[in-house]
C-alpha cells in the first residue's frame, strides 16, 4: 500500500465521481452539481464557478482518499469491497452532514433553515440526503461516493503489490 | 394617486411571499380559500408558479431589489433544471418538482370543500410558461445582468421546445381542467418565447445558429394567431382559436408587446374585454365553461392588467382613473386576495395573492412620470 496509490486511485476515483454527477444533472436525474455548489461559495460567476468548483473537487477528492489510506493501513488491507463500504459511508456522510449541514453553515450564497427574510441566498440548501436537489439525488451521490471509494481501494491494493 | 404607498404596500407584500431559504416567491400563502363561497374551486398556491417570473424580475429590478431579483433568477434556473426543456407549471418552494394533489377531511373555509394540498396543474402543459420564462430571461440580460453559457443552452433548449409544441392545445393561463384547447394568450406567449430568444441571440446570450428557426416558428404562430383567434363580429382577439369567447388574460399580449398596444387589433381587444367582462373597475376572466361546478368572483391582477394596458397604449388618464379605483378595493393594509366579488367587495380565493400585487407594481410603473 502506497499514499502514491492512493492519490492516484483518488484523482480517476473524483473524475469517475464528478463525470457520474455531471451526467445525472445533465440528463435531468438530479440537480446536485457539486463543483458548482462548490465553486459559487467563492464566485457569484456561475461560469467561474464551475471551473473552480471542478478543481476544488479535485482536491477534496485527493484529502479524501488519503483518508481511505490512512483506514486501509490501520485495518492492514484494502481492496474494491472496503473501499465501496468506505464510500457508502462517505456518500451517506455527504448527504447528511457533509453537505446537508456543514455546507450551508459556511457557503456565503446558500440559503439555511435559519435565513431570515432579508437573505438573498443563490442556492438553495440542499436538505437532509439531498432530497431538495431532486427525489433521485441520494441514490446517484451514494452510489457514486462508493464507485469512488471502490477505485481508491482498488489502486491501493494494485500499489500494495 | 396614492400609487406610490400602494405599491410599496405591494413590494412589502411580495417580500413577505419570498421563502427565505431559496428565494423562490409564494404564489399565495393560503390553501383552498375558496374563488366562490361553498364552491369547489379551491386551491393550494403555496408554490412558486414559472408564469409569475417575468413581472416577478421586472418587479423587483423596478423596485431598486436586484439582489432579490438575482436570488430569483437564480433559483427558477436551478429548479427547472429537472425538467428542462419542458416546465413544469410551479415548482415547490424548495426546488422540488413533486406536489401531488389530494384533499383533506377537512370543513373547508365556510364550507367550501374539497381542501387541497398539492395542485393537480402541475401535470398540464400551460405554452404561455415558455413566454414568461424567456421573458424573464430577456428582461435579467437587458438590465446588464449576465447569462453564463450553460443557462444560455439551456433557454435556446426551451426555445427549440416552443419550436416543437406550439401548435398543441393547452391548459391555458388559467389552468382550466376542461379539455385542452387552442388557448390564444398561450399561442402568444409562445411567439414571446420565441421573440425573447431571438433577441437574446442577437446580443450573444444564446447561440445564433438557432435564431432562424425562431424566427420562421414566431412568424408561423403570428399567422396562426392573427386568423385563427381573431373575431371580426367582435373586433377581438378571442379566448381560443375558432372561439367566440373573451379572455381577460388577452390584456397581456398589448404588455408583453405582441403588437404596438395602440394598434386597431389590440385597441379592439381591450374594448371589447371591457365590454363583455368588466363590472364597473373589475373584470372577469373569461366567458364560456371552464369544466368546473359553480361561478367566482372578479379576478383581480387582470383589472391591474387593464389598467397596465392602457397606460402603455398612451391612455394614461383612464388607466389612472381605473388605478385609484382598484387601489380604493384593498383591505385595511393594502392587501389584496385573488378574487373579489363585485356586489359586496368581498374578496375570494387565496390571500395575499403575488400575482395582484405583481400587477398592481407593474402597472403603476407603467404609469410612472419617467414611464410616459
Amino acid at each position: 500500500m502506497s499514499a502514491g496509490a492512493a492519490l492516484l486511485g483518488g484523482f480517476i476515483g473524483t473524475l469517475v465521481l464528478t463525470t457520474t454527477l455531471t451526467a445525472a444533472s445533465a440528463l435531468r436525474i438530479t440537480r446536485m452539481d457539486i463543483p458548482f455548489l462548490l465553486g459559487t461559495a467563492w464566485t457569484e460567476d456561475r461560469t467561474r464557478a464551475r471551473v473552480l468548483g471542478y478543481a476544488l473537487h479535485f482536491v477534496a477528492g485527493l484529502m479524501f482518499a488519503l483518508g481511505y489510506y490512512a483506514v486501509f493501513v490501520t485495518l492492514g488491507r484494502a481492496g474494491w469491497l472496503l473501499g465501496m463500504a468506505l464510500g457508502l459511508v462517505h456518500g451517506l456522510f455527504a448527504g447528511t452532514t457533509l453537505v446537508n449541514v456543514l455546507l450551508p453553515a459556511v457557503h456565503p450564497r446558500m440559503g439555511t433553515p435559519f435565513s431570515a427574510s432579508n437573505a438573498t441566498p443563490l442556492l438553495e440548501p440542499p436538505g437532509f440526503m439531498l432530497l431538495n436537489y431532486g427525489r433521485a439525488t441520494p441514490i446517484v451521490t451514494v452510489l457514486g461516493h462508493a464507485v469512488y471509494g471502490a477505485i481508491v481501494g482498488v489502486f491501493v491494493a494494485a500499489g500494495g503489490r | 394617486m396614492r400609487i406610490p404607498v400602494t405599491t410599496l404596500r405591494s413590494a412589502l407584500a411580495l417580500k413577505l411571499l419570498v421563502f427565505a431559504q431559496s428565494g423562490a416567491i409564494a404564489a399565495a400563502a393560503t390553501t383552498s380559500l375558496p374563488e366562490g363561497i361553498g364552491g369547489e374551486r379551491n386551491w393550494d398556491y403555496r408554490y412558486c408558479w414559472i408564469r409569475d417570473s417575468s413581472f416577478t424580475l421586472e418587479a423587483l429590478l423596478q423596485l431598486g431589489c436586484p439582489a432579490e431579483a438575482t436570488s430569483f433568477f437564480w433559483w427558477f434556473m436551478h429548479a427547472t433544471r429537472l425538467t428542462l426543456p419542458r416546465l413544469q407549471v410551479f415548482y415547490r418552494l424548495d426546488g422540488g418538482a413533486y406536489a401531488p394533489e389530494r384533499t383533506l377531511p377537512l370543513e373547508g373555509y365556510r364550507g367550501s370543500r374539497p381542501v387541497r394540498i398539492g395542485n393537480g396543474a402541475a401535470g398540464q402543459l400551460q405554452l404561455d410558461t415558455y413566454g414568461e420564462l424567456l421573458d424573464a430571461a430577456f428582461v435579467y440580460a437587458d438590465k446588464g445582468y449576465s447569462l453564463d453559457a450553460s443557462t444560455g443552452r439551456d433557454l435556446a433548449r426551451v426555445a427549440d421546445f416552443v419550436c416543437e409544441h406550439w401548435r398543441d392545445p393547452d391548459a391555458g393561463i388559467w389552468e382550466v381542467r376542461a379539455a385542452p384547447r387552442h388557448h390564444t394568450q398561450s399561442k402568444a406567449m409562445c411567439w414571446v418565447a420565441l421573440d425573447r430568444a431571438v433577441r437574446l441571440a442577437d446580443a450573444g446570450h444564446l447561440p445564433r445558429a438557432r435564431a432562424p428557426r425562431w424566427r420562421a416558428e414566431a412568424a408561423a404562430i403570428r399567422r396562426f394567431v392573427d386568423t385563427q383567434c381573431w373575431s371580426t363580429a367582435k373586433d377581438s382577439y378571442v379566448g381560443y382559436a375558432g372561439g367566440e369567447d373573451l379572455d381577460a388574460s388577452l390584456l397581456l399580449m398589448a404588455i408583453m408587446r405582441y403588437d404596438d398596444p395602440d394598434s386597431p387589433r389590440l385597441r379592439g381587444t381591450v374594448e371589447a374585454i371591457r365590454r363583455e367582462l368588466s363590472r364597473g373597475p373589475l373584470l372577469y376572466r373569461y366567458t364560456g365553461d371552464d369544466g368546473l361546478a359553480g361561478g367566482e368572483g372578479a379576478f383581480l391582477c387582470c383589472s391591474f392588467w387593464l389598467a397596465e394596458a392602457l397606460a402603455v397604449a398612451g391612455r394614461r388618464e383612464e388607466a389612472a382613473r381605473l388605478m385609484d379605483e382598484l387601489i380604493g378595493l384593498a383591505n385595511d393594509v393594502g392587501l389584496y386576495a385573488e378574487e373579489i366579488e363585485p356586489a359586496s367587495g368581498e374578496f375570494l380565493g387565496n390571500f395575499p395573492q403575488g400575482l395582484v400585487h405583481l400587477a398592481l407594481v407593474s402597472a403603476a410603473v407603467a404609469l410612472a412620470p419617467t414611464a410616459s
